[in-house]
This record gives C-alpha cells, sequence and structure tokens, in this order.
C-alpha cells in the first residue's frame, strides 16, 4: 500500500466524526444514592434551585425509598423519558447507568470517579480535587515535605491513588502507599507506613475511613510519630489534621445543574468530568505549632480559615 | 500579614483542646461524613465478575499491557511473547516461527491455543496451530495480551495444551476516535494501521481495525543445500526469500446486549529455506485467508445470573506454491470451515463463589482441495491429492468452580468432557488453589490435563510415498502439576517462582512402519520439567514509570532418556525502562539463551547460546496527548547469531538471524 492510500484511508474514516444531534427538551431525571446522607442532599438541593432559576423541569428518585429500587428506577426512566439523567453517588450513577440508554449521563459525588465505566455523553463532577493541585499547594505550604504517605483500598481508590502518584512525581514529591484490605489492616499498615513519610494525606477512601475507630487509630499512629496529617475535608481538622483543602459540597450542586443545563444546550466545554469548583483551605495553626513543622508563611494569605489552640482552662 | 491576623482571629473562634484531638466526641461534620463514606462502600465497581487479578489466579499467568508493548517497541506478536519467561521463538524451515513453551517446541507450534478476544484461532484443520497467519500479528491495536502457562482444556477445550495466548484488541471506548499509526525499519519494513471507535448514544459501539505490513524479510545467508553439497546446480549459496506482505480487517459491532466481531487476514509469504532440502528461490509463494465471524449476546436473567450465547463461523485457507526442486514445483491448497456454537451460563453464587457452565457444539470440514505439479508455477498440471475432504462433529460440556472461602484462600475446581465423532472423547479436569498464607506472599498449586486433537492431515495423508496418515489416532495428552510463590516483599516489587511438571503422552509422531516410509502414530512421550523465576520492580516517586524486571528459566525436557533437540536448557530476560519524565523513557532488554542440543544421531555441535540487547527510546503523549514517537534498535551489538536447523538440513549449518535492526514508529490519535 503506497502512503496516499493510507492517506485517503485516514480520511475516509475521520468523515465517521458525525456527533450526535442535540437536544431540546429541558426534563431533568435526579436520581439521589440515599437522601438521608447529607452530602448527597446538599448537591440535590442546590442542584435543584439553580434549575429552578432556570425554569427547568425534574423529577427526583431517591434510591433509599424504595424496596424495588432499580425496577422502579427501570419504569421511571422508561416513562418519564428524560433528557438527562443526573445521579448523586456511586450507587445511583450505576444502577441509572444500566438502564439509560440513549439518556445523557450527569454524575456527582462518586467516590473515585475513574472506576466507573463511562460512557460516550456522560460528563460529571468529580468528588476529589485536582490532586495535582492539593500537591503542589502542599509543597508551597511545606517546602520540606518530600515524602507523602497514604492508605487506600484497591478496589475503591486504585486509580486515584495511580493519578495522585503520577501528579506527584511531575512536582517532585514521593508518594508512598500502602493498600489496605478492611479497617482490620489499618494499625499494621500505619506502624509500617508512617516511619518511611513526611506526612500523612487522608483520602475518601470509604474501607480507610470505615469508622470513627479508624480516624482515631489514624491521628492517635500519627501524633505518637509525630507527622503531621493532611486531609481532603475540613472535618478532619478538629482532630488533629494540620491542613485540609475541602472541596466545597454545596458548590458541586451548583456546578451539575450548570454542567446539566450546557449539556442540554449541547455546550459541553472540554473533559469528561470537572474537578468541583470550590474549595476551602483549613489550617490548623496549633497543629502546626506543636509539631514545629516548616511553614512557608507567605502562603497564609492562600488561606481561607486558621484555627487555633483552644485555652486549657 | 493583616490577612494571617484576620484569618488566625476568625479562626480562633473554632478551638482545640489540643494540638491533637485525645479522643473523638461527637462529632456532626464527621458522622455525616463517615454516614456519605458508607453508603459509597456499599458499591464496587468491577468490570467483570470472572475477572481474576492475576495474583489471585491458580494459573501461571502473564499479562503483557499496551503500555509494555510500547516501551517494548515491538513490531509484532513475536516480539512480544519473547519476554514472556518459558516461551522462546525460532525461525522454522517454511517460515513461520515455532513458539516454544516450557522446553517443548513443534514445528506447527500446534500445542499453544492462540485466541484473539477469547477465540480460538486454530482454524487450520489440515495441520492445527495458529502461528500461520499469527506469528507476525501487528500489535498496534492490542489492549492485553495474557499468556496462561499450563494447560487450559478444563475450559478452552482442544489444543489448549502447553499454554493459552489470548490477545485482547482495543475497542470501541478504548479508540474513542481516531488512532492511526505508521512504522518504517530494516529489511524495508513498512506497518500501516488505522483504527476507528465510537459509543453511540444508543448504546450501539463499533470498532474497526486495519493494519497493513509489508516486509523484504531478514535475507539471511543459506550456505548450502541437499544439490550444492553434491555439487549440483542450485540456489545455494544464496539468501532465503522470506518476503512477507499481509493485511487484515477487525471488526466489533454492539448494540445493546449483541455484539458482533471477527477478524480478517490475508497473509503472502516466500520462504524462509523451503519445503524441501532444496533452497527456495523467490517463486516459492505462501497464500492464507483466515477470517471468524462471530454473534455473541449477554443475558442477564438477574444480578446474579447471566448466559452468554455465541454462535460463530471460522474460515482458513492455504493456496501455496513451494518448490521442491530445481525445476519442480507443487501447488496445494484446501479450506477449513469450523461452524458451531457455545453457550455459558455464570451463576454468582455469593461474593465468594462463581459457577460458570457451559456446553459447546462445532461442525468443521475440509473441502475444495488443490494438487497440482510441474516444472514451473506457471505450468502446472493436476496431481495426485495429498490430503483428504473430511469432517468432524465435536461437543463440550464444561463447568468450573471459583470459591473464596476464605479472604486468603482461593479454590478453583473444573472439569470438561469433549467428544469427536472421529477419535471418540476425553475428559480433562483442572484444580488448585490460590493461599495467600502471609499477608503479600500467595502460594499457588494446580494439577491439570489437556489433550491436542489430531489434526486432519495426520488422520488422512495420502499418496504421499513416505508418510502415512492414520485414521486411529488418539488426541494427544498432557498431566501438570505446577506450584509457586508470588511474593510482594516491598512496595514495588514483586517476585514469583513456579516449579512445574508435565507428562505428555500419546504424542503424535511420524514412526518408521517400513524401510523410508513412516506413518503418522501415537508413540512415544516427553517429561518437562522446569523452574520459572520472575521479578519486577516498580519505581516510585521521582523515577514513577520506571521499572526493572527479570526473568529466568530453567528448562528439563527429556524424551527417551536424552534433553529434547533444539531447546535450550536456560534462558533469561533482563528488561529496565527508564522514565525520564512524563513524556520520554528508554528501554533496554538482554535476552540470553543457553546451549540446544541435536537430535540423536544428528553430529553437529551443540548450537551456540548468545546475549543480545534492545534498546529503545519511546515518547508518549506529546503535542496535546495526540502523538507518540518511538525508536528502537534491535541486537544493537550486531551479534551474528543462530536458530537451530533441524537435522534433516544439517547441511545448512544453522538459520543465521538477524543482525542489527532498526524501527522507528509514530502513532497518532484524533
Amino acid at each position: 500500500m503506497k502512503m496516499i492510500n493510507f492517506c485517503k484511508l485516514l480520511v475516509l474514516l475521520a468523515a465517521f466524526f458525525a456527533t450526535p444531534g442535540f437536544a431540546e427538551s429541558s426534563k431533568v431525571l435526579i436520581v439521589n444514592s440515599d437522601n438521608t446522607v447529607y452530602r448527597y442532599e446538599t448537591i440535590a438541593t442546590e442542584f435543584k434551585k439553580v434549575l429552578q432559576q432556570n425554569a427547568y423541569q425534574w423529577t427526583e428518585f431517591n434510591l433509599d425509598r424504595h424496596a424495588n429500587a432499580e425496577e422502579e428506577l427501570k419504569r421511571l426512566i422508561q416513562q418519564e423519558n428524560p433528557e438527562l439523567i443526573y445521579s448523586i453517588g456511586t450507587k445511583a450513577y450505576s444502577l441509572a447507568r444500566i438502564h439509560a440508554h440513549n439518556k445523557k449521563m450527569l454524575f456527582s459525588a462518586v467516590i473515585n470517579w475513574r472506576r466507573l465505566d463511562i460512557d460516550a455523553g456522560t460528563y460529571g463532577v468529580a468528588n476529589e480535587l485536582s490532586s495535582a493541585q492539593e500537591i503542589s499547594l502542599l509543597r508551597y505550604f511545606f517546602p520540606t515535605i518530600k515524602k507523602i504517605g497514604l492508605l487506600y483500598n484497591d478496589k475503591f481508590s486504585r486509580e486515584y491513588v495511580e493519578t495522585i502518584k503520577k501528579d506527584a512525581s511531575a512536582l517532585g514529591i514521593n508518594i508512598v502507599t500502602q493498600s489496605v484490605n478492611d479497617a482490620q489492616e489499618i494499625g499494621e499498615a500505619l506502624d509500617q507506613l508512617l516511619p518511611k513519610i513526611d506526612m500523612f494525606w487522608i483520602i475518601s477512601d470509604p474501607i480507610v475511613l470505615s469508622g470513627k475507630d479508624s480516624v482515631r487509630q489514624i491521628f492517635q499512629a500519627a501524633e505518637q510519630q509525630k507527622k503531621p496529617v493532611y486531609a481532603y475535608s475540613d472535618v478532619f481538622i478538629e482532630h488533629g489534621a494540620v491542613l485540609a483543602i475541602s472541596a466545597d459540597i454545596a458548590t458541586i450542586g451548583r456546578q451539575s445543574a450548570n454542567l446539566a443545563m450546557m449539556m442540554d444546550k449541547d455546550k459541553v466545554p472540554g473533559g469528561t468530568v470537572q474537578v468541583p469548583a470550590g474549595s476551602t483551605i483549613t489550617l490548623n495553626k496549633c497543629v502546626l505549632d506543636a509539631l514545629q513543622l516548616k511553614f512557608n508563611q507567605d502562603a497564609l494569605d492562600s488561606v481561607n480559615k486558621i484555627v487555633g489552640c483552644a485555652k486549657n482552662d | 500579614m493583616i490577612n494571617y491576623l484576620r484569618t488566625l482571629l476568625v479562626g480562633a473562634l473554632v478551638l482545640n483542646s489540643s494540638a491533637f484531638a485525645k479522643s473523638l466526641e461527637p462529632n456532626d461534620d464527621l458522622e455525616r461524613e463517615l454516614a456519605y463514606l458508607a453508603a459509597e462502600r456499599q458499591v464496587v465497581v468491577t468490570a467483570s465478575k470472572m475477572e481474576e487479578h492475576v495474583d489471585k489466579t491458580i494459573a501461571t499467568t502473564t499479562v503483557i499491557t499496551q503500555d509494555d508493548i510500547a516501551h517494548i517497541g515491538a513490531r509484532n506478536l513475536i516480539d512480544v511473547l519473547r519476554l514472556v519467561p518459558g516461551i522462546g521463538i525460532t525461525q522454522t524451515q517454511f517460515g513461520w516461527r515455532e513458539i516454544e513453551v516450557r522446553g517443548v517446541k513443534t514445528v506447527l507450534s500446534e500445542k499453544v491455543q492462540i485466541m484473539l478476544n477469547g477465540h480460538p484461532l486454530d482454524h487450520n484443520l489440515q495441520n492445527a496451530g495458529s502461528a500461520w497467519v499469527y506469528d507476525d500479528l501487528p500489535v498496534d491495536t492490542i489492549k492485553r495480551v495474557e499468556v496462561v502457562r499450563g494447560p487450559g482444556s478444563a475450559l478452552y477445550g482442544a489444543n489448549a495444551f502447553l499454554a493459552v495466548i489470548n490477545i485482547i484488541t482495543l475497542n470501541a471506548k478504548d479508540l474513542n476516535g481516531v488512532q492511526t499509526s505508521a512504522g518504517w525499519g530494516s529489511f524495508d519494513t513498512q506497518q500501516y494501521r488505522a483504527s476507528w471507535g465510537k459509543q453511540f448514544d444508543n448504546s450501539a459501539e463499533a470498532a474497526v481495525h486495519f493494519n497493513f505490513t509489508d516486509t523484504d524479510g531478514i535475507n539471511s545467508p543459506i550456505p548450502a543445500d541437499s544439490l550444492s553439497a553434491k555439487g549440483l546446480n542450485s540456489s545455494a549459496p544464496g539468501k532465503s526469500q522470506l518476503t512477507e506482505g499481509r493485511y487484515d480487517l477487525e471488526w466489533q459491532l454492539g448494540y445493546q446486549d449483541f455484539k458482533l466481531d471477527g477478524r480478517y487476514i490475508n497473509k503472502k509469504a516466500g520462504a524462509f529455506f523451503g519445503a524441501a532440502t532444496v533452497l527456495s528461490d523467490d517463486r516459492t509463494q505462501q497464500d492464507y485467508n483466515d477470517y471468524f465471524l462471530r454473534l455473541s449476546r449477554a443475558w442477564k436473567i438477574n444480578d446474579n445470573f447471566t448466559v452468554d450465547t455465541q454462535v460463530f463461523h471460522d474460515f482458513f485457507s492455504y493456496d501455496n506454491i513451494w518448490q521442491t526442486a530445481s525445476s519442480q514445483f507443487i501447488r496445494t491448497g484446501l479450506q477449513d470451515t469450523r461452524t458451531g456454537g457455545e453457550i455459558q451460563a455464570n451463576y454468582h453464587v455469593s461474593d465468594a463463589q462463581t459457577l460458570i457452565s457451559g456446553f459447546s457444539y462445532a461442525k468443521e470440514q475440509q473441502s475444495n482441495l488443490i494438487d497440482q505439479a510441474g516444472p514451473d508455477p506457471a505450468h502446472l498440471t493436476a496431481a495426485l491429492p495429498s490430503t483428504e475432504e473430511r469432517r468432524r462433529e465435536r461437543w463440550g460440556v464444561y463447568v468450573e468452580d471459583v470459591w473464596d472461602p476464605l479472604k486468603n484462600l482461593r479454590l478453583s475446581l473444573g472439569a470438561r468432557y469433549d467428544r469427536y465423532n472421529d477419535f471418540g472423547g476425553t475428559f480433562n479436569p483442572r484444580m488448585g488453589f490460590n493461599w495467600e498464607f502471609i499477608k503479600n506472599y500467595s502460594l499457588k498449586f494446580s494439577y491439570g490435563t489437556a489433550y491436542r486433537a489430531p489434526a486432519f492431515g495426520e488422520f488422512g495423508l495420502v499418496n504421499n510415498p513416505v508418510l502415512l496418515g492414520n485414521p486411529t489416532l488418539k488426541p494427544e495428552e498432557v498431566k501438570t502439576f505446577e506450584t509457586g510463590v508470588i511474593a510482594h516483599p516491598v512496595s514495588g516489587l514483586t517476585t514469583q517462582a513456579t516449579y512445574y511438571h508435565s507428562a505428555i503422552n500419546q504424542i503424535i509422531s511420524q514412526v518408521h512402519v517400513q524401510a523410508a516410509i513412516s506413518q503418522y502414530d501415537n508413540s512415544g512421550s516427553v517429561i518437562a520439567e522446569g523452574v520459572e523465576l520472575e521479578m519486577r520492580y516498580d519505581f516510585d516517586g521521582n523515577l514513577q514509570g520506571s521499572y526493572v524486571s527479570a526473568n529466568h528459566v530453567l528448562q528439563h525436557s527429556i524424551q527417551l532418556g536424552r534433553q529434547l533437540a533444539d531447546v535450550p536448557r536456560q534462558r533469561t530476560n533482563l528488561t529496565a525502562n527508564w522514565a525520564f519524565d512524563n513524556t520520554w523513557s528508554s528501554f533496554a532488554h538482554v535476552l540470553i539463551k543457553g546451549d540446544t542440543l541435536r537430535d540423536l544421531g544428528d553430529t553437529r555441535d551443540s548450537v551456540p547460546g548468545y546475549a543480545l540487547l534492545d534498546l529503545g527510546l519511546l515518547g508518549k503523549n506529546m503535542f496535546g496527548k495526540k502523538v507518540d514517537v518511538s525508536f528502537n534498535v534491535y541486537n544493537l551489538f550486531d551479534k551474528r547469531y543462530y536458530d537451530p536447523a533441524p537435522a534433516s538440513l544439517n547441511f545448512v549449518g544453522d538459520y543465521q538471524m538477524a543482525g542489527r535492526a532498526f524501527f522507528g514508529h509514530v502513532s497518532l490519535k484524533f
């Protein structure tokens, strides 16, 4: 085959690049994994507020309120024939995807979205912030930190951890990881991991953070070994995390709504999954001083909230 | 600083009793967060319930990913396979390559089952094996190659005897657009590839791959043939004429639960030496056509019970002209078809146990025989047929149970019964366990049997004055047990040691029945045993993406008290990949092969062992992640090395393999 023939073939194949037609209706089906869960509920509420402001119609389906949720969801999708299905949480996405067929899909509040099967026409707002940004900020705040450790479960967080490692490597930070199969392994894993690292990173892994005991174990071990803890959420500041960069939950709901409206108008920006647009940086000055960590004072301007020590009565 | 004081003031409203909390008091925010994580924990997403992690399988498995293939700079499938522990690649006199597995190799590689996306490719019913058209399969469209060493008949049926090589290609989701690639290299080699894939809104999806390869071949010097050895006129001394040109088209079309896939291949080739004892000139031409078409559907009965069904049609034909003397050519050809179906039920008994069972049926037919002979390819006349038109029907039932009675223990038990209308039935069990006895240390054990069905050519070779077929042949049998330890002693390091012992019986071989006349018969046995050692270390931190790996095999294959001819006792692969940054990486591979002994009665010295060094440079995700480029040098030091020629061609010496060779490759994504 001559090169010219090969080029002709490319041109022929390129002609297949026909994008699907755009939807005109504005009906949205919101599928919520469990409306009693604060994060899901907050996101749904903010999402609906924006839709209301823009005169969109929606139907809401909460999986926790239906005994035979999958069958009922399937029937609802057939009856309502929504233009777009917005899934909040992994359970909602997993079920909705099975019955969505040709519907546009949007998701949020999904732990490690990279583990999902994502079809063309599916968009999302990630639960996690950009790890590259987080690591850049960590390096900015703590210039001497070189090794950061984290625990994770392979089933839930493998892809996310791989992304973290890749991003960290590009920024000259070494990520040391240890996988755990269940909460019982956390103690031993911490014993092995903490001596090797300068800082411990709590990621939103459902196995590592399987209960208060796990959280207690992490902070007790970190305190004993005088290792600072960085967390993905400011709920851990109160328990001893030195720094937290949290995605703003309400913003995720609003961001999802704006993305849904753009999908409806077929004006979706590049990238199938957006990182959360709003975040809060919280610094625990008390822990910072107690551990005598080298902190870049210039970085304080970037901090949204600083927590000090309580006075002992 | 003003901001600092302000935020400190605001933040001081939230106070702790100490730097680190001593206990976790009721905390709404944390409880809310943990409730959310608990809700997310309910759903585990995996691609397939039967997909097993390599660590957890009972089989000895090597997986080569698309990323690995890019680093290797592989030009075709054999470039990938030669890095796999326990596998060796050598040249045949005809042109295609032999795949040696665990110290056993045959010219047709019929004891290795190659599959494409799970579909068996042993379409040549006359001579068995898949190496005819798949040895030089292009690799640009491959997502993954899974090599399972050991018997696989309990699950896959016929010919999964010594190993199963499953080639997984890119699907619509993997492509999501157009990808093209081109490669150029030594021996006037050129490769082109175009792939397109798209998932549509209505659950339809399509992927199409087109590959084209052309090469002049390595032009190895052939110092002599049977004529020149006698001082008669011949093409020798001369050069091998292994020109090869091939194109193929693969398609994967899906709609809802239906899938239609297949691949068509046309391959034209010369010969390395030839089919006789006379060096072929460029008038020897092999022409192969091969395709399969498969329609499958997955049925979901409920969350725990699914059924996979498929019907398929396989086709293989050849139309070859072989030079058998200076002015003597034969033309042979035939068509083989296999049509059948399979139904497989998958029952997810619990999170810890999955049961699968199935039934398959196939009808095989050989027809449209071509037999001609003449003084040159333009003047051939009808000749007596060399084989027969044949039909065969076969069916099989199988069951496999994969059960994790404990979190750290996997048991696997399976069996398959196959029945053929020509040679009867064969029963093949497989069992084993994988026990993680200490965290990150697993012990594997497995036992299984497998069979290789007699090929049509072995049943019904006719009008051959020196070799007869045998309609009473039984299948070859192998019983294998293997045990090994797989360990992750430190983060990033994987090590594995495996011992195997295979007893191959009822080997179909050519047995002398009269002076100068042989017949196929079940005769002889081979004991193959060995140790395979593997390690790989993936670097972390600044060296993320870099790795070093090594595998070393010690193998001992005995027939009639002697080490098998033409296979080495040991082979080592050393590889290192150094990622300079997220784009550029370099790759080095050293292959060290031990001496190989000669056959009984062959007085030549052993074929000397050798060490080869390959180097590669890969640039990935350039220009907005759209362009990958690579450049590889094979046999950097231009080492002169040889693959063994059989005793029947002892006057040739051995087959001199390629010296230093180059290959450059560009891949584009749109």
